[in-house]
C-alpha cells in the first residue's frame, strides 16, 4: 500500500509540474516559424534599385505588368569650364520604354538624340538567387539589344546598306546580392558591328563589365560600373567606361545622378566607344530617371 | 488506504484538466489598409499564426512581413519590404501577452475581450490593449479583430513625397480560428 501511495504521489507531482510549467508561446510559434521557413524557397528581391545600373543594365527585370518611362541626360565633359558652364549647354539624352512581359522577360525600346540612333532590347532572367530549400548563390540574366544609327550617310565610296548602320549587343549578367546594402555584378560582353570605320578595327569587340552599388539608406544607394575591353577585342582610340554615381527612390521614382565618362547610352556607345578618359577631366555629368507605370493590375487576391 | 484513492482522484481530474490546454492555428488571416487622400492600399497574409493558453489566459501571435500580398503594384510590395518595413532586419511582427477578462472556455459563445501585450512591428514595441470578439465554437476557438496601427509608433517614417498616398493610421483585421494542440 505504501508503495501504492508514493506512486500516486510521485503521479501528483509530475502531473502539477507539467500543469505548472510556464510555456512560451511566443518561442512556440518562433521555432515553429523556423521549421517552416527551411521548407521555403526565398528569392531575393530587389539586387539593384533598378533594371540599369548606370549606363548598362542591372539584373533586374521590370516586373510583369509594368512600363518603365526613362529619361536619360548626358551633359557635357566638365573640363569645358564656364564656358560650357561646366558641360551643361552640351546634352544629348535617351527616351525609352520598357515593358515587363513575363515575371522574368522584359523588353525596352529607346531613342538617343546621339548619333540619332534607336535601340531595341529584350532581357530575360534564367536564375533567381534563393535560399531556404533551394540555395542559389547568383542570380543570371542575359540581354540582347540591336542599335541602329540613322545619320546622313556621308562615305561616298560605299553604298548606303541599312544593314551598315545596324550594331548587336549580348551581355550574360550575373549578380549577387551579397547583404541587404551590397550587390555586386559581373557582365561579359559582345557588341557586333556590322560594319567598322577603319579596315583594321575589330568587328567584335569584347568587354567586361562589373558594377555594384552600396545602400546608404533605405532610399539611398551609390552605384559605380566599369566595362573592361578586352585586349585584342578592344577599339582602337577608345577609353573604358567608367561611372560612378547614386539612386535616390521617391514612390515610384527612381532618380540616378553620376559622373561618367561616356556620353552615349546604348552598350555600343559606351562600351566600345567611350572618347574621354576621367583622367583628363573628360567627365560628363548625367542622370536617368524612371517613372513606373501599372499597365495590368495584380489581380492576385 | 483513503489517502491514496484521494491522490489518484486528484491525479485523474488534475490530469484531464491538463490535456486541451494550449489551441494553435497556422493559417489565420491578417490584412490591413491605408486609406490617404490620393491611394488606397490594401493588402493581406493567410500565414498569421497564433497559440493561445487557456489556462494562463496567455497568447501569441506571429505573421512573417514577407507573406503579405496585395498592394497596388509589384514595386509597392517591393517598397513595402525594402523601405518601410525592412523586412530583412525585421522579418515578423508579434504580438503575445494577456487576456485581461476571464473567459469560461467550456461554454460555447461570444465573448469580448481585452487582449493586453506587446505589440512589435518593425522592431518597435508598444504596450497595447486591443479589443477583439472571441467565440468559443464547436471545434475551437475564432478570434476576430479591428484595431489600427500608427506608423508613427513603430518609427516608420513617411517621405514628403508620399504624404497623400500613404495614411499613418493603418486598419488591420485579424480572424482567425485556433484548434486544440
Amino acid at each position: 500500500m505504501f508503495k501504492k501511495l508514493s506512486a500516486a504521489v510521485l503521479l501528483s507531482c509530475i502531473c502539477t509540474f507539467v500543469y505548472a510549467q510556464d510555456i512560451d508561446l511566443n518561442q512556440m510559434l518562433e521555432e515553429e516559424q523556423k521549421k517552416e521557413e527551411k521548407d521555403k524557397i526565398r528569392y531575393t528581391e530587389a539586387t539593384f534599385k533598378s533594371t540599369r545600373i548606370i549606363n548598362g543594365h542591372s539584373v533586374e527585370v521590370t516586373q510583369k505588368g509594368i512600363m518603365d518611362f526613362r529619361i536619360a541626360h548626358r551633359f557635357g565633359t566638365i573640363n569645358g569650364g564656364l564656358y560650357d558652364l561646366f558641360g551643361l549647354d552640351n546634352a544629348s539624352m535617351r527616351m525609352s520604354f520598357d515593358f515587363g512581359l513575363t515575371p522574368r522577360l522584359m523588353a525596352g525600346v529607346g531613342r538617343s538624340t546621339y548619333q540619332k540612333q534607336y535601340d531595341a532590347f529584350l532581357k530575360y532572367k534564367i536564375l533567381r538567387q534563393s535560399s531556404g530549400k533551394r540555395n542559389m548563390p547568383v542570380s543570371l540574366a542575359v540581354m540582347s539589344s540591336a542599335m541602329v544609327q540613322t545619320m546622313k550617310w556621308t562615305d561616298t565610296s560605299r553604298p548606303n546598306y541599312f544593314s551598315s548602320r545596324m550594331y548587336y549587343a549580348h551581355q550574360v549578367i550575373v549578380a549577387r546580392k551579397f547583404s541587404e546594402n551590397t550587390s555586386i555584378q559581373l557582365m561579359p560582353t559582345l557588341v557586333h558591328y556590322n560594319l567598322v570605320k577603319l579596315a583594321g578595327d575589330p568587328n567584335d569587340v569584347i568587354a567586361i563589365g562589373i558594377g555594384g552599388r552600396q545602400k546608404i539608406s533605405p532610399r539611398v544607394s551609390i552605384n559605380a560600373e566599369y566595362y573592361y575591353q578586352v585586349p585584342g577585342y578592344k577599339m582602337p582610340n577608345t577609353a573604358n567606361s567608367f561611372s560612378v554615381g547614386v539612386d535616390i527612390e521617391t514612390g515610384g521614382h527612381v532618380f540616378q545622378l553620376h559622373f561618367t565618362n561616356s556620353r552615349g547610352m546604348t552598350e555600343r556607345t559606351f562600351i566600345s566607344e567611350t572618347a574621354g578618359k576621367w583622367s583628363n577631366g573628360d567627365i560628363l555629368f548625367g542622370f536617368n530617371i524612371s517613372r513606373v507605370f501599372t499597365l495590368k493590375k495584380n489581380r492576385k487576391k | 488506504m483513503h489517502y491514496a484513492r484521494l491522490l489518484m482522484v486528484l491525479f485523474i481530474c488534475c490530469s484531464a484538466f491538463v490535456q486541451p490546454l494550449i489551441y494553435t492555428s497556422n493559417n489565420g488571416l491578417v490584412s490591413f489598409r491605408s486609406e490617404a487622400p490620393f491611394e488606397l492600399i490594401n493588402a493581406s497574409s493567410k500565414e498569421l499564426k497564433g497559440a493561445l493558453d487557456l489556462s494562463k489566459n496567455n497568447f501569441a501571435f506571429r505573421i512573417r512581413i514577407r507573406s503579405f500580398e496585395g498592394f497596388n503594384s509589384p514595386l509597392q510590395k517591393e517598397h513595402f519590404n525594402e523601405n518601410y518595413m525592412e523586412s530583412e532586419k525585421f522579418p515578423e511582427a508579434v504580438f503575445n501577452g494577456k487576456i485581461i477578462e476571464t473567459i469560461d472556455y467550456s461554454k460555447k459563445g461570444k465573448y469580448s475581450i481585452r487582449a493586453k501585450g506587446k505589440l512589435i512591428i518593425h522592431g518597435v514595441e508598444q504596450e497595447r490593449i486591443i479589443k477583439s470578439d472571441l467565440e468559443v465554437t464547436e471545434k475551437g476557438i475564432r478570434i476576430i479583430s479591428q484595431f489600427s496601427v500608427l506608423l508613427s509608433d513603430h518609427a516608420i517614417p513617411i517621405p514628403r513625397v508620399v504624404k497623400e498616398k500613404l495614411a499613418n493610421e493603418i486598419n488591420v483585421s485579424i480572424n482567425t480560428e485556433l484548434y486544440a494542440k
